[in-house]
């Protein structure tokens, strides 16, 4: 308020996870300023688009690093006023604050208006922003989410998850996204204690932490689940021996379980009979099981369970589809992984997996206050829920997702036009994604409703569950998988740089082992084997040729936030790869450039 | 003596019912290092509570039993014997799933064996011989003979399978992983071979099901469960802890089984005693599984919230130093564990947690 800030002004901060962070979203939150944040990964462009976009009045950046990236592109913000800095120095001749000099300022303003921060809150309306989110999502600009403080308290009203003052919650997610943003104040509201790791500090953040609730990105359970079986792998024989008999008799114990509690994908038998003697058979099952899998799991689940701290309750994963084999792995040694639904436009929780309705494959129920119903693309017919009186349910009926509650956003800011493609009139608001609901009302995500592919002779294949397969492949780290319009499905592969450097291979860079045709063989043959066990993903076309990229897929760049492709951005940069692929459908002279 | 009779365990589940002692022993001993001894200095007085609880408390319930529910002797003796075991490495993991002191059962334990050596003939002397001279006067089938406890046998079989211990905690001074894959595999061996000792003997040996004596089933089953009551009561009276009570209690109701079946193999001579003696172990053993697991469930679900608060303020002082004090609102830490040092809940009662 002493440097001038009004109600409703829009302040830009740059930064990463830290306790500033959290003091500079208060400082804001008190001015009933609004809060525009981004993570220092932004991309110039970006960075220039979302400032003169939101016209922000006073930007924070973390380090004197962002501030020399700040003061290039400052020519393009003529609404900027002040430029704080977060932590660090300010160079000498840099007209920026530092935050304790802010501090400063506002306890002088404070004493001189004792009344002013009661009176901006006085003056906030539910409906008055809370924060700008720019998304970048899948396709063009980035897209500024308005988002109010109503829409924040729904979700902390409605969120179902038991979290006390003994909870320790270890955070990885970028604060500034809108799940951590939100799990933040959720948290806060419960007195839960939130540690900060990183990728790299995760192993020894678990130990020390011993966290008893995890929210993440599924790429991160993908890690996790790798390093406990690395682990196993590496361990004394007989030790492995006992993790695959405790294992198995977990599996069969929890599927017994899983039946019995109805939490399965499919519905029980429909005749009453045959439904008694299924649930008595796996009444007697769980039985015969329950003194062996007692022991296993006191004596080795309990060990593994360790590797993440040992204190896990639950965990929660969003932001992207987690491969089911995963999510089964994490259920069997006896850690749930709660698979939730949500957009940046939904602030974010649309639907969570809660206790009873912990159906695998499933996003759970949606939350309370939250009204769902999927409708068909082409027709736009509402499959679900039916009308009343009609003889189906409308269960397992595929169609776009969309949803209307106290959590969907006001709109995009500044694009009403955009904003109405989305947002209709009545409330409801078009998710974009494909999805189903399940015999017991959760929710099931079956792709982006335009990332499906749809292939020459008119056949449907969603890419999403093809990949996430390819890229549980060892010397993998990436794939896109594509094929809009063509005879057969093309990957395009980034190789695992580190996994070959593990085997020994001498350190090279990414470009030199995609042009190696060793290595372009082997990650063939990985597919050719993956392909041939599909597992999850289900049957699917083939895969007819691949090409190795010379590049990592980037942050930012190809990947959103939270490791999505982007895949119109994969197309343009390598549509001349593509067109290579492609060509091989049509035989004539770029077919020798293939054959390196 | 009848020569014709035959052992309930056949030659073959003895060398195995042997072979898992020197396991289990081995595999107890492999978890163990000098620093466990050290700490059982540290902790003298909640060890004595549990000694006093161990020793004192389960042979006088075992002979309570055996006395109110008129046994007849050879399943008294049994009884008393069970009722004097050290603690096993059972408890140790039974406590950590009850959400208990894990270090102060294997204190508890480390000291109860050792403690057994001198402790059991003593206890055994002064509880038996009542029902030693039952048996003189009737006999184990009828016909009356000569009988005295066996106690230097008793100390011998009890050296025996110390020494396992021994060698388990040599593995472990020259080999951690070795010691750790031993520890695990022990537990493993040892669960595979009860269950099929058990089923065999039950299963050949089904007429005893039928005719041993209800009173017996309640004496095998009342002896554990009157351990963890008791043991959790009178800790609770001595002023431990939550998380103390709930070792205390498993510690007490659970003994160390498989030394019972040494003892007996080794140190009677009459089988049809054996045998009656035997048969009593295996539904102890049975049953203590049983109730030992469900106990634990309610004393997880009964310690819940203190074990919550308690990580949580173990994690924090390791975190942010040991003088950090966790706040929590004060009605939000129960009562029962308001002024636990351990948990550090308020400010006004905290003080140096000294572990």
């Amino acid at each position: 308020m002493a440097l001038g800030v009004q109600p409703g002004d829009a302040i830009g901060v740059i930064s990463d996870n830290r306790v500033e962070w959290h003091i500079a979203e208060t400082g804001i939150q008190l001015c009933a300023a609004v809060n525009t944040p981004r993570g220092t990964d932004v991309t110039d462009e970006e960075w220039r688009y979302i400032f003169s976009h939101a016209s922000v009045q006073v930007a924070m950046v973390e380090t004197p690093q962002e501030l020399k990236r700040l003061n290039r592109l400052r020519a393009d913000w003529p609404a900027l006023k002040e430029v704080i800095l977060l932590h660090g120095d300010v160079p000498p001749g840099d007209a920026a604050r530092t935050l304790a000099d802010c501090e400063a300022l506002g306890a002088d303003y404070l004493s001189a208006h004792p009344d002013a921060i009661a009176g901006r809150e006085k003056a906030l309306h539910p409906d008055d922003l809370f924060t700008l989110i720019y998304t970048s999502g899948t396709t063009g600009h980035p897209k500024g989410v308005m988002l109010t403080h109503a829409q924040m308290m729904s979700q902390i009203r409605n969120v179902p998850l038991e979290l006390n003052c003994t909870d320790r919650v270890l955070s990885i997610l970028p604060i500034w996204h809108i799940f951590e943003r939100m799990f933040e104040v959720f948290t806060l509201s419960r007195g839960v204690c939130t540690y900060y790791t990183s990728i790299r500090t995760l192993g020894d953040d678990l130990q020390n932490v011993e966290p008893t609730f995890m929210g993440s990105a599924p790429r991160l359970w993908e890690s996790l689940h790798h390093r406990i079986v690395q682990g196993i792998q590496r361990a004394h024989p007989l030790r492995r021996l006992l993790f695959h008999t405790a294992y198995g008799l977990s599996r069969w114990y929890r599927a017994s379980l899983t039946a019995m509690r109805g939490e399965t994908l499919s519905p029980p038998p429909a005749r009453w009979w045959v439904r008694g003697a299924w649930q008595a058979m796996h009444a007697l099952r769980w039985l015969c099981v329950l003194p062996g899998y007692g022991f296993f799991n006191a004596a080795v689940l309990e060990a593994v369970r360790q590797k993440a701290g040992g204190c896990l309750k639950a965990t929660i994963s969003g932001g992207g589809a987690l491969p089911p084999s995963i999510d089964a792995f994490f259920r069997t040694i006896g850690i749930d992984v709660l698979e939730g639904y949500g957009l940046t436009e939904t602030c974010p929780v649309l639907a969570v997996r809660v206790a009873g309705k912990k159906v695998r494959g499933t996003v759970g129920p949606v939350i309370p206050e939250t009204e769902l119903r999927i409708v068909d693309i082409e027709t736009n017919e509402i499959l679900y829920p039916v009308a009343p009186g009609s003889s189906t349910a409308g269960t397992d009926q595929k169609g776009e997702i969309q949803v209307r509650g106290p959590q969907v956003m006001k709109g995009y800011f500044k694009d009403p036009e955009l904003t109405r493609t989305v947002l209709a009139e009545d409330g409801w608001f078009r998710t974009g994604d494909l999805g189903a609901v399940t015999w017991q009302g959760c929710l099931r995500i079956l792709g982006r409703c335009k990332s499906t592919i749809v292939l020459l002779n008119g056949e449907n294949v969603e890419p999403e569950p093809i990949e996430a397969r390819l890229r549980q492949c060892p010397h993998i780290e990436n794939v896109a998988v594509m094929g809009q319009d063509r005879k057969h499905l093309y990957a395009l592969v980034v190789p695992d740089e580190k996994a070959f450097r593990a085997e020994g291979h001498p350190a090279r860079p990414l470009a030199e082992l995609a042009a190696d045709q060793e290595v372009h063989r082997l990650i063939w043959d990985e597919i050719r084997e993956a392909q041939r066990h599909p597992g999850d993903t289900g049957r699917h076309p083939a895969i007819h040729a691949i090409r190795l990229l010379p590049e990592p897929f980037t942050r930012g760049a190809e990947l959103t936030n939270l490791f999505k492709l982007k895949r119109h951005v994969v197309e343009t940069k390598y549509a001349d790869v593509l067109a290579e692929l492609y060509a091989l459908e049509n035989p004539g002279p770029t077919q020798r450039k293939e054959r390196r | 003596m009848n020569g014709e009779e035959t052992l309930i365990l056949h030659a073959v589940d003895q060398a195995l019912l042997a072979l898992m002692i020197v396991i289990i022993m081995f595999g107890m001993g492999a978890g163990l290092t000098v620093a466990d001894f050290r700490a059982v200095a540290r902790r003298w007085r909640l060890v004595a509570i549990g000694f006093g609880s161990q020793f004192g408390l389960m042979p006088l319930l075992a002979f309570a039993l055996a006395w109110g529910l008129r046994l007849e002797p050879a399943h008294a003796i049994a009884l008393i014997l069970v009722g004097t075991l050290p603690g096993g490495s059972t408890s140790n993991m039974f406590t950590y799933f009850a959400r208990g002191a894990v270090a102060l059962s294997i204190s508890m334990t480390t000291a109860s064996t050792l403690a057994a050596l001198f402790m059991m003939p003593l206890l055994l002397h002064i509880y038996t011989p009542m029902f030693a001279a039952q048996l003189a006067a009737h006999g184990v089938d009828g016909t009356a003979h000569e009988f005295v406890i066996p106690v230097g046998n008793i100390i011998m079989s009890l050296v025996l399978v110390l020494v396992p211990v021994i060698g388990g905690m040599i593995l472990r001074r020259y080999s951690r992983g070795w010691a750790k894959a031993a520890e695990d595999t022990a537990g493993f061996m040892a669960m595979i071979v009860i269950v099929y000792l058990i089923t065999s003997t039950f299963i050949r040996h089904f007429s005893l099901v039928l005719t041993t004596a209800p009173q017996v089933y309640i004496a095998a089953i009342t002896v554990g469960l009157s351990g963890f009551f008791f043991g959790f009561i009178v800790s609770r009276w001595c002023g431990a802890f939550p998380i103390h009570q709930r070792a205390i209690a498993l510690e007490t109701g659970i003994q160390n089984g498989p030394i019972a079946f040494a003892i007996i193999l080794l140190s009677f001579d009459s089988i049809a005693l054996k045998n009656q003696m035997l048969w009593l172990g295996i539904l102890y053993s049975t049953f203590i599984v049983i109730t030992s697991s469900v106990f634990t469930l309610w004393l997880r679900r009964r310690g819940q919230r203190d074990w919550e608060i308690t990580k949580n303020t173990l994690v924090h002082r390791r975190l942010f130093g040991h003088h950090f004090v966790s706040r929590y609102p004060p009605a939000f830490v129960p009562a029962r564990i308001r002024h636990d040092p351990a948990q550090g809940g308020l400010e006004e009662t905290k003080r140096d947690a000294g572990t």
